[in-house]
């Protein structure tokens, strides 16, 4: 119960944080406080990191704003055991179950997962989001269990949560899932699902094209008249990516060819990152903060290195210019350099995702303290909103200003990278007589 | 911990959109926007060195016709003084041809002046030799009345013809 009121408080907090503040000055005591103090001794404390993890994360459902319990259904799509493929609406994974507390009559809400059971071929099907598993909120097909079996993994789950401690209904069995009390085996599906992070991309593809055809159209129309207002904006920042970033590192030839690959970053990158500040509906996805979004990014920025690579970058990874003991009998400097071809592309993908996760994790955190601390009393949670409400504001903008420096220096060092496989040489001025960098470091 | 372990299926569309976003840009954005910035750069360069040289041209010109307007003042004073060089040129001329002429004209009339005094004095001598024969006649007519003066005359002249 407190945890669900306290969900739903959050996410009006989010939308809402002047009223909160308002009231909290006033010392009105809201929703969230009252339920807090009744509900102390009923349940244990918040499950900070489950509320952090659950925001930072995927989800197959969009929240619908200022609702925590129903979702926008996404498509699931996913590829059975057997290689066939299935795809359904992620409703279907779950239900809003109400609740009717008998001592007090207040009715609360939980979000659980059902199983989804699909036919086909006079096959059984069954889906469903893992949650005691070791394949946590994925969706994972389930097999039931004989009754051998099944006393088998009961006995390993008493073994399992005698060892960690925890209660026996969350005992995580490997490569069995439990669900309303019953284990079933469970198979990983093949997931290629339009998750709320693939929808928040694609949102994110489509702003980026907006934006970028908005200034094309502006010219098809105005010729080359400057654009005025947000277009004249957007030309500014490309012109600062292009002129500042590309052009200076790479040279005018040069940039010119990778520059729609740079620009496409930056621009990507920083919409995905504002877009990921924004709280309710088309925003909220986290990202630029998810490791998968920022290794997909790196490993770009890793093929373009490599294979538009000229002969004088590969010539300084495998014989480069150091004196002969540094590489012939034992290939030291040849492994550095091997391995630094890899550790660039892991250094973009971990700066980014660890910047931005950390500005969410921090503005979240921020938010449970007004809950850790309403447990304590009444003073401790009207000024611990204050405090977390000022600096949630003051973090959400720094976070602004971190999503363009971060979109600025994936960007800035991708262009290194490049420019650094495309020397050819010791002649430091290329065709168009311009310098390019002698070194690079990463 | 599920944060730190890419998930396939957001790997697959990530790199699906990205493909999509950068062949959508790289064809319809990215290459016009570039080129249409150049093109304004240039123009914009182009403008300003063509005020500059528009400037310059105007200062050119405006010194060339200070230059012209100098020269023409200094042709004019030239035309001044030469006029007034010429005038008195002239008058000099003028002045010094009315003397020649006049000299001339002087000259002439003493040459008839003297001409005429010249032959007054001739028609006067004629008129004086013919007046004194005529009174020399009438005296010798009148003195040669007699015939004795007569002998004694040409006995005398006989006497300064023996002489002789």
């Amino acid at each position: 119960m407190l945890d669900a009121i306290i969900k739903n408080q959050m996410t009006k907090l989010f939308s809402s944080i002047l009223a909160i503040f308002i009231s909290a000055l006033l010392m009105v005591p809201g929703q969230a406080f009252a339920s807090a103090e009744g509900g102390h001794e009923e349940k244990e404390g918040l499950d900070v990191k489950e509320i952090i993890f659950e925001h930072l994360g995927d989800g197959y459902g969009w929240e619908v704003p200022f609702s925590h319990f129903y979702r926008i259904p996404l498509p699931v799509i996913v590829k059975a055991e057997d290689g066939k493929w299935f795809c359904f609406s992620s409703g279907s994974l779950t239900e809003v179950v109400v609740e009717e507390d008998e001592a007090t009559g207040k009715k609360e809400k939980h979000l659980l997962p059902v199983i989804k059971k699909i036919t086909r071929d006079g096959k059984d099907y069954e889906f469903i989001i893992a949650k005691v598993s070791s394949h946590k909120d994925k969706v994972v097909q389930i097999f039931p269990l004989s009754p051998a079996e099944e006393a088998d993994v009961k006995l390993k789950a008493d073994s399992v949560a005698a060892a960690t401690g925890v209660a026996l209904s969350h005992a995580v069995v490997p490569g069995y899932v439990l669900q309303d009390g019953t284990y079933y085996r469970e198979y990983r599906t093949f997931d290629i699902s339009i998750t709320k992070n693939v929808l928040a991309l694609f949102i994110c593809v489509i702003i980026v094209t907006a934006m970028v055809m908005a200034v094309t159209r502006h010219y098809t129309r105005n010729g080359f008249k400057a654009p005025r207002k947000g277009m004249g904006f957007m030309e500014m920042l490309i012109d600062f990516v292009y002129t500042g970033i590309i052009k200076s590192t790479l040279g005018a030839k040069k940039g010119r060819k990778f520059a729609p690959y740079l620009l496409t970053c930056f621009f990507f990158i920083l919409v995905m990152n504002l877009v990921g500040l924004i709280v309710i509906f088309p925003g909220g996805a986290n990202l630029t903060g998810n490791i998968a979004i920022t290794l997909t990014l790196a490993l770009l920025t890793f093929i373009v290195t490599n294979v538009m690579g000229k002969k004088h970058y590969w010539k300084e990874i495998f014989w480069p210019d150091v004196p002969i003991w540094l590489k012939c009998p034992l290939p030291i400097m040849q492994m550095i350099e091997i391995f630094g071809i890899f550790t660039k592309p892991a250094a973009l993908c971990v700066r980014l995702f660890a910047n931005m996760m950390g500005g969410h994790m921090i503005v979240i955190t921020l938010i449970l303290l007004i809950f850790i601390f309403a447990a304590f009393g009444m003073a401790a949670a009207g000024a611990s909103v204050v405090v977390s409400v000022l600096f949630t504001i003051f973090m959400l903008a720094l976070d602004v200003l971190v999503s363009f420096i971060q979109a600025y220096v994936f960007t800035t060092l991708s262009t290194m990278f490049i420019a650094a496989s495309q020397e050819d040489g010791h002649e430091h001025h290329d065709k168009d007589g311009e310098i390019v960098p002698d070194t690079v470091e990463a | 911990m599920e944060l730190f372990t890419p998930d396939f299926g957001l790997v697959f569309w990530m790199f699906v959109a990205f493909i999509i976003l950068f062949l959508l840009l790289a064809k319809f954005g990215w290459p016009m926007i570039l080129k249409n910035m150049d093109k304004r750069a240039d123009t914009i360069d182009k403008g300003v060195e063509y005020a500059r040289e528009a400037k310059e041209q105007l200062d050119n010109a405006r010194s060339e016709a200070q230059k012209y307007v100098a020269e023409a003042q200094k042709q004019q004073a030239e035309m001044l003084r030469d006029a007034a060089k010429m005038k008195t040129e002239i008058i000099e001329q003028a002045r010094s041809e009315a003397a020649v002429e006049a000299k001339k004209v002087m000259d002439a009339a003493k040459l008839s002046i003297e001409q005429s005094r010249k032959e007054a004095e001739l028609q006067f001598r004629n008129e004086v030799s013919k007046f004194s024969v005529e009174i020399a006649e009438k005296m010798l007519r009148h003195q040669m009345q007699s015939d004795k003066a007569q002998t004694e005359l040409v006995n005398q002249l006989l006497d300064e013809i023996e002489k002789n």
